[in-house]
């Protein structure tokens, strides 16, 4: 029998896979969805409106169950920074 | 320097939420908080609060070479039916904007410039927004101009791979496109 993961810290991988989901709605390329990976920038390469990445954050918070702050919203451009975000937010 | 935004009223109702929980506290400082709530029409206020923060952001940006997403902390005043003032980072930016049923556009500046040119447009293809916002804009250059955005999103004009002496900004949204220059770097 496959011994299951329990580790607490959700790897890298994970994250990436609640982020995608969490963006999908808000994508207004979907070349760049197709492509999407830690490099993909949400207004450059999915052409998400800037309204909606106070949705992103939003439903990030409500996903990962956390609290981020003006100073790290600031840098939630892109899947990396927010990876980065959500992983120093659950460590905390 | 010069920034512009447009906010298409009709896709701004089915895109976002205002009134989901959180949006007005993330994206709003107290006062412009209490200023929407309080207002006859909160829905209008949000996005012409949200207009003027983007058009000086963009105006910033193009001194300051920055990307990032930090509306709360441009905090807008309106003084007038058509006039406001932004401050960010003990920056200080003139607001002027427009209202219609179908939309806001703000347009932000340091200085007033009797050269400062602006434009709103109605895109009702389903082409490229972006192609035809810029098409507009480069009607007014010469013959060749062409406009590239740098590594912050920051827009600027080329002729024969020359950088042009201009501060340019271009939005669009839902129907509606437009654009701002001044002829100088002011």
């Amino acid at each position: 029998m496959r011994s299951e993961n329990f580790n607490i810290k959700m790897t890298k991988e994970e994250i990436i896979n609640k982020l995608t989901t969490i963006v999908k709605p808000y994508v207004q390329n979907e070349e760049g969805f197709k492509n999407i990976s830690e490099d993909t920038d949400f207004i450059k390469d999915l052409e998400i409106n800037s309204a909606n990445l106070v949705d992103i954050i939003l439903d990030v918070e409500d996903e990962f169950k956390i609290e981020i702050d003006n100073d790290s919203m600031e840098k939630m451009l892109s899947v990396k920074a927010t990876v980065e975000v959500i992983q120093d937010k659950m460590n905390a | 320097m010069v920034g512009n935004d447009i906010v298409d009223l009709n896709l701004a109702k089915i895109q976002s939420n205002w009134q989901r929980k959180g949006f007005l506290e993330k994206l709003f400082t107290d006062a412009e908080q209490n200023e929407i709530v309080n207002s006859e029409n909160p829905f209008l206020q949000v996005w012409l609060f949200w207009s003027m923060k983007e058009a000086a952001y963009k105006c910033y940006t193009q001194e300051w070479q920055r990307r990032f997403f930090g509306p709360k902390k441009f905090v807008c005043e309106t003084i007038t039916k058509s006039e406001g003032v932004v401050e960010f980072d003990h920056q200080k930016y003139s607001v002027n904007y427009q209202i219609s049923d179908n939309y806001v556009h703000s347009i932000a500046f340091k200085k007033e410039s009797k050269e400062m040119v602006s434009e709103l447009f109605l895109i009702d293809k389903n082409d490229c927004k972006t192609k035809i916002t810029n098409q507009n804009l480069l009607a007014y250059f010469g013959f060749k101009t062409e406009l590239y955005k740098n590594e912050f999103g920051i827009p600027y004009l080329y002729q024969n791979n020359q950088k042009l002496p201009v501060s340019i900004s271009t939005s669009h949204h839902g129907n509606y496109g437009g654009f701002a220059f001044t002829l100088k770097n002011e």
